[in-house]
């Protein structure tokens, strides 16, 4: 199995730097998701792996020694375009044969034949690739980016073309095949669900670099900054008076923060007496999303997704209700 | 170095091949005046700039009417034959203009048909009696060439109008606004540059036009060149008409990318919704089918039925060994430069794909401005060119096939061009990219993927080309080799001799090999 370093990575299009000191590996059978806003430059690392950029700066190493040529692209990349990038004058069958011409036609066959089946296509193996749905137009893609058994994997927005119900089954799907063909694989994407279902670790990109890199996990539960609170999912700041209450060395720079799914409302008073009022109820089906507002202060407002087992009204009184270790502290 | 490969370099040297003629004419702007030049001052330069102004303000005028009202009852009304009238209205674009100004004269010159008819019809003897206005004039030459011309206004008015106008009028609607109010003060502001793109295209024709202006004896620049190539003799004066002329041409250039310079021809980059059209009953529905049915018939129709009826009276008298060989030699012509304009082009467009830099892009706007450069005018910088090359290496192209050749490729690279970019803007870049990660190499691209998928372009950009090609007059007039005649050119001197019957024969084969080969491309697109 192959790994994958990008050292000092940065690019500038013209004028305009988009990334700059860039930095992170990917171990061998790892799948790493680099997850920034739309513009971020997150694809533009994948197309430099791929040599489709050339004029970056730093190094892009394979398994620490080999230096990725930048005029050619290295045998042991496969890319599965965004778009999918089918050729629609090819069936199904020719376009995952594309890459193979080299090889003899009973090779070839033997080849296409065993991914057809592998990626259940054989029955739309005489398709056109506008005959497809989105699903088997991935799968399709897929199938031709490994066909020549690439070592790496790499996948730009690879779920954005899918509807969400599609789009959760293909995700377990992909994550399966990645492992069993024990593929490297980097994923860009700027769905954070996407990111922390599919990865083994994460890089987040902001202001042109990378600013966190680990574990989903750490990532969800450790964020370095408030930035990547609130990218990685939504997010309550504690009042700063509060805050005090669990960290009486806090600064007015440093945050005490929930997840709006750990934070809870009560009826009732619960150690935290400060009142709210209730504003906004909005049913969402497992749960429900309410609007409180501090009845001291009505610049403190507060987003709460709980399941909702008990009667509550607008403009109720309520009060807060959450665990201490669930209080994530950003320095 | 990045810039440094076969492709650009290629085209590189084709774009300062296609060039070197407009910069030889564009040369003479600075020259010294010759003693004829002088007396061409004095006498007919002043009428040249005159009427070829007249024929433009006219032409402009005329085509933007035409053009516009047609597109927009078409698009906004349904009513008798509207769907017939959609594409009937781009008719008069199979028949050259030129083709047409014989036919009007055969029709309506003081001994044409239609006058000799409406005489006895009256029973009256004299034509001033009954005509106030002879055809064989500048007004004439402005009415031919409007009734052939107007098609451009229509076709990107209307194309606009389909894009844009539906959220548009109904917000009108919704303000209150009536259908005469939508029109004037939302239809016809938000319109404009589709309007004057089309009408500048027209204009541009119209002032490079020889054929009608020759033939109804209107002195313009055009005609001046020749006058004064053939009649004095004067290359250098030629020349110096010709480069007045290109800036002419130019200005209209640069104003048409004026008025466009903050204007969107859409106002957002979303699907647009289909026009809902309202139903013309009563009145209004007759008026509707006959006021477009006016500029089909006298821009198609009629000089289609009497060229039809010129034709069956005289072909037996026309087609023998020579007009087959005439034929020939046409075809020849246009299959030879549709081959190598469709090839070059593709070069200059390839290059532009896949090294897509400030260079390759410059390359290609520079081939492009031969299109807007009068036929004349590419004719007199190719004669230039060619007799340095005849001086310098003692051979003798400029009186050859090759110097024709070259002359239609510094004018139709154009067409061509924007053909195949419209045709790659089509194939996403991830295919190149693709094809990049999987290290397929560029001939096997190039054979299995670009190709492939940019045959219908290719095919669409020959056909176009030979047409142009077929029915190009000043240029081939001017370079074709002694003895050497095309179906355009035969057709021209027919007319010149006063056999305008005989000259329909040529014309119809002009007019049918149009129609014909635009089918053919038709029914490839539907297939494909």
């Amino acid at each position: 199995m192959v790994g994958i370093s990008i050292k000092n990575f940065g690019i500038s299009f013209g004028e305009m730097e988009i990334l700059k000191d860039v930095s992170f590996s990917v171990n061998a059978g790892e799948i790493v998701t680099i997850l920034g806003p739309s513009g971020s430059g997150k694809s533009t690392i994948l197309r430099a792996i791929a040599s489709l950029e050339n004029s970056y700066d730093g190094d892009i190493l394979l398994n620490e020694n080999c230096l990725i040529c930048k005029n050619e692209c290295n045998k042991d990349i496969g890319y599965i375009f965004q778009d999918y990038a089918l050729f629609p004058h090819l069936n199904v069958k020719e376009n995952i044969e594309f890459a193979l011409h080299k090889l003899s036609r009973i090779e070839k066959d033997k080849k296409v034949n065993h991914l057809l089946k592998e990626f259940d296509l054989v029955e739309h193996k005489d398709k056109q690739s506008h005959e497809l749905s989105g699903g088997q137009q991935q799968r399709v893609s897929i199938a031709r980016a490994i066909a020549y058994e690439p070592k790496i994997l790499l996948l730009d927005e690879p779920f954005s073309n899918l509807d969400s119900l599609l789009r959760e089954k293909t995700k377990l799907w992909l994550k399966k095949m990645i492992k069993e063909l024990g593929l490297s694989a980097i994923l860009v994407t700027h769905d954070q669900k996407e990111a922390l279902s599919m990865s083994d670790k994460i890089g987040i990109i902001h202001d042109k670099k990378i600013v966190q890199f680990g574990t989903p996990k750490k990532l969800f539960e450790e964020p370095k900054n408030l930035y990547i609170a609130k990218f990685l999912g939504d997010i309550n700041i504690l009042p700063f008076a509060l805050a005090q209450t669990f960290f009486p060395d806090i600064t007015k720079e440093q945050k005490a923060i929930l997840r709006v799914n750990k934070t809870k409302i009560s009826t009732k008073t619960t150690k935290f007496t400060t009142p709210y009022i209730l504003k906004e109820i909005s049913y969402c089906g497992d749960y429900s999303e309410l609007i409180i507002v501090n009845k001291e202060d009505e610049n403190n407002f507060m987003t709460i997704r709980q399941n909702l087992e008990i009667d509550v009204f607008i403009n109720d009184i309520v009060y807060l209700e959450f665990k201490e270790e669930d209080i994530i502290f950003i320095k | 170095m990045k810039y440094f490969n076969k492709l650009t370099i290629s085209s590189v040297i084709l774009t300062l091949l296609i060039s070197i003629p407009a910069l030889l004419i564009l040369v003479n702007l600075f020259t010294p005046t010759t003693e004829n030049w002088e007396h061409l001052k004095d006498t007919v330069l002043s009428e040249y700039i005159f009427n070829s102004l007249f024929i433009m303000v006219g032409v402009a005028l005329m085509t933007s009417i035409i053009g516009f009202s047609t597109a927009y009852i078409t698009t906004m009304y349904s009513f008798t034959f509207s769907k017939f009238y959609h594409y009937a209205l781009i008719l008069p674009f199979a028949i050259p203009t030129y083709i047409v100004s014989y036919v009007y004269a055969g029709m309506f010159d003081i001994t044409g048909s239609v006058t000799m008819f409406i005489l006895e019809l009256l029973g009256k003897e004299n034509v001033t009696e009954v005509y106030f206005m002879d055809i064989m004039s500048i007004e004439g030459a402005i009415i031919v060439m409007s009734l052939v011309l107007y098609p451009y206004v229509y076709l990107i008015s209307k194309t606009y109008l389909i894009a844009e106008s539906s959220s548009i009028i109904e917000a009108s609607k919704t303000m209150g606004f009536s259908s005469w109010q939508i029109f004037t003060k939302v239809i016809i502001p938000i319109s404009r540059p589709a309007i004057v793109a089309g009408t500048i295209l027209a204009v541009m024709e119209a002032v490079a036009d020889y054929g009608v202006v020759d033939y109804y004896g209107v002195p313009t620049f055009v005609t001046g060149i020749f006058k004064t190539w053939y009649g004095m003799g004067s290359v250098e004066d030629a020349s110096k008409l010709a480069s007045m002329l290109m800036m002419f041409i130019f200005i209209l250039i640069f104003l048409e990318k004026f008025q466009r310079r903050n204007k969107r021809y859409r106002s957002s980059g979303k699907d647009f919704a289909p026009i809902s059209k309202i139903v013309l009953k009563g009145k209004s529905n007759i008026f509707a089918s006959i006021f477009c049915f006016l500029p089909v018939f006298f821009g198609f129709i009629l000089p289609f039925t009497q060229m039809s009826y010129w034709f069956l009276l005289s072909y037996k008298d026309v087609i023998d060994e020579d007009f087959l060989r005439i034929l020939m030699q046409t075809l020849s012509l246009g299959i030879a430069g549709s081959i190598i304009i469709t090839l070059l082009a593709f070069v200059f467009v390839y290059n532009v794909r896949i090294h897509a830099n400030k260079i390759s892009d410059y390359l290609t706007q520079i081939t492009k401005l031969g299109y807007s450069i009068p036929g004349a005018v590419v004719a007199v910088g190719v004669l230039n060119f060619f007799s340095i090359i005849d001086g310098y290496f003692d051979i003798l192209l400029s009186g050859s096939v090759v110097a024709i050749l070259f002359a239609y490729c510094v004018r139709f690279l154009a067409i061509s061009i924007n053909n195949y970019e419209s045709g790659f803007s089509k194939i996403p870049q991830t295919y190149d990219d693709a094809c990049k990660t999987m290290n397929i190499s560029q001939s096997h691209k190039l054979r299995k993927v670009i190709f492939p998928l940019i045959k219908n372009a290719a095919f669409a950009s020959f056909i176009i080309v030979f047409i142009e090609i077929i029915k190009e007059l000043p240029l081939t007039m001017i370079l074709r080799p002694f003895n050497f005649d095309t179906l355009a050119v035969y057709s021209h001197e027919l007319v010149g001799q006063a056999q305008v019957y005989e000259s329909s024969v040529p014309a119809m084969f002009i007019v049918l090999l149009g129609i014909i080969s635009v089918l053919v491309l038709a029914r490839k697109m539907i297939k494909d």
